[in-house]
C-alpha cells in the first residue's frame, strides 16, 4: 500500500489498536509491529521505533480516561512503571548476552498457562 | 520500600520491565499477568495500572532508541490520530466491563500472543 490508501488504512488500524489497547491494558505494539512490517513494508527496526512512538500517547490518553473514571491508581502506576523502565534497560542488555528464542518459548508457555487459567475462571460457575 | 511501593509490587515492576526488555515485547503482555497472579489487584485495576506503567516505560524506550532516526513520522502520526480516538473508547469500555468477560477477552488475547510468539521465526 502507498499514499492516501496507506494513510487511511493506518488511521483505521490505529482506531482498532487503540481500542484494544485501552481495554486490554497493553500498549498495542504486539498488534502494530506486524501490521507496519506487512502492510506498510517497514523494516523490523523502523516498525518497532514507530510503534513505540504511538504507544506513548495511546497509553497517556487511556490512563487519563481511567483516572477520570476512578479505575486503578495512576500515581502508583507511574512509580511502578519507572521501576519497569529501569528493568527494561537491564533486560535489553541481558538480551544481547542470552539466547532469545529459548526465553521466548519459556515465556510463551507461561502466558499460555495464564490464558488457560483466565478463560477457565471466566467460564466457571460463579 | 522502593519509590514508596510494597517490595513485592516493586519486584513485579522490575521483573515486568526486565522480561519485556529481554523478550522484545510490550510491557502490558508481561505486566497484566504478573499483576493478576501476584498482586492484590483485580483484573480491571491490573489493566489500568499496566496502562499507566506503560507511560514511563515507553517514554524511556522512545528516549533511548525510538528517536535514533528509525521512526517514520508520517505513519506514526496517522496511527496516533486513530489510536488516540480508539484508546478513549477502549478505556471507557474497561471502566464498565465486568471482571468475567474481561478475563475471558484477555485470556483469549494472551492465547493468541503465545501462539504467535512460538510461530515467529
Amino acid at each position: 500500500m502507498t499514499g492516501a490508501a496507506l494513510i487511511v488504512a493506518l488511521v483505521a488500524f490505529g482506531v482498532l489498536t487503540g481500542a484494544a489497547a485501552g481495554l486490554l491494558g497493553v500498549g498495542g505494539g504486539t498488534m502494530m509491529v506486524p501490521f507496519l512490517t506487512l502492510a506498510a513494508g517497514m523494516s523490523q527496526h523502523a516498525a518497532e521505533a514507530t510503534s513505540l512512538l504511538v504507544v506513548l500517547p495511546t497509553a497517556i490518553v487511556a490512563s487519563l480516561v481511567l483516572r477520570r473514571r476512578g479505575v486503578g491508581d495512576l500515581g502508583v502506576a507511574l512509580r511502578f512503571g519507572s521501576l519497569g523502565a529501569a528493568g527494561g534497560v537491564l533486560g535489553a542488555l541481558l538480551a544481547l548476552a542470552l539466547p532469545g528464542h529459548l526465553l521466548r518459548f519459556v515465556f510463551a508457555g507461561f502466558i499460555a498457562l495464564v490464558a488457560v487459567r483466565l478463560v477457565r475462571d471466566s467460564l466457571a460457575a460463579p | 520500600m522502593l519509590f514508596g511501593l510494597e517490595p513485592r509490587f516493586a519486584a513485579i515492576g522490575i521483573a515486568g520491565g526486565l522480561l519485556s526488555g529481554l523478550l522484545g515485547v510490550g510491557g502490558g503482555i508481561v505486566m497484566v499477568p504478573l499483576l493478576v497472579l501476584w498482586s492484590a489487584y483485580g483484573q480491571r485495576d491490573a489493566h489500568a495500572i499496566s496502562l499507566g506503567a506503560i507511560v514511563p516505560i515507553s517514554a524511556a524506550g522512545v528516549a533511548t532508541y525510538g528517536v535514533a532516526g528509525q521512526v517514520r513520522p508520517l505513519e506514526a502520526a496517522a496511527l496516533t490520530v486513530g489510536s488516540i480516538a480508539g484508546a478513549r473508547v477502549g478505556a471507557g469500555a474497561l471502566a464498565r466491563i465486568e471482571e468475567r468477560p474481561l478475563k475471558l477477552v484477555f485470556g483469549l488475547f494472551l492465547g493468541v500472543v503465545a501462539v504467535l510468539m512460538v510461530a515467529r521465526p
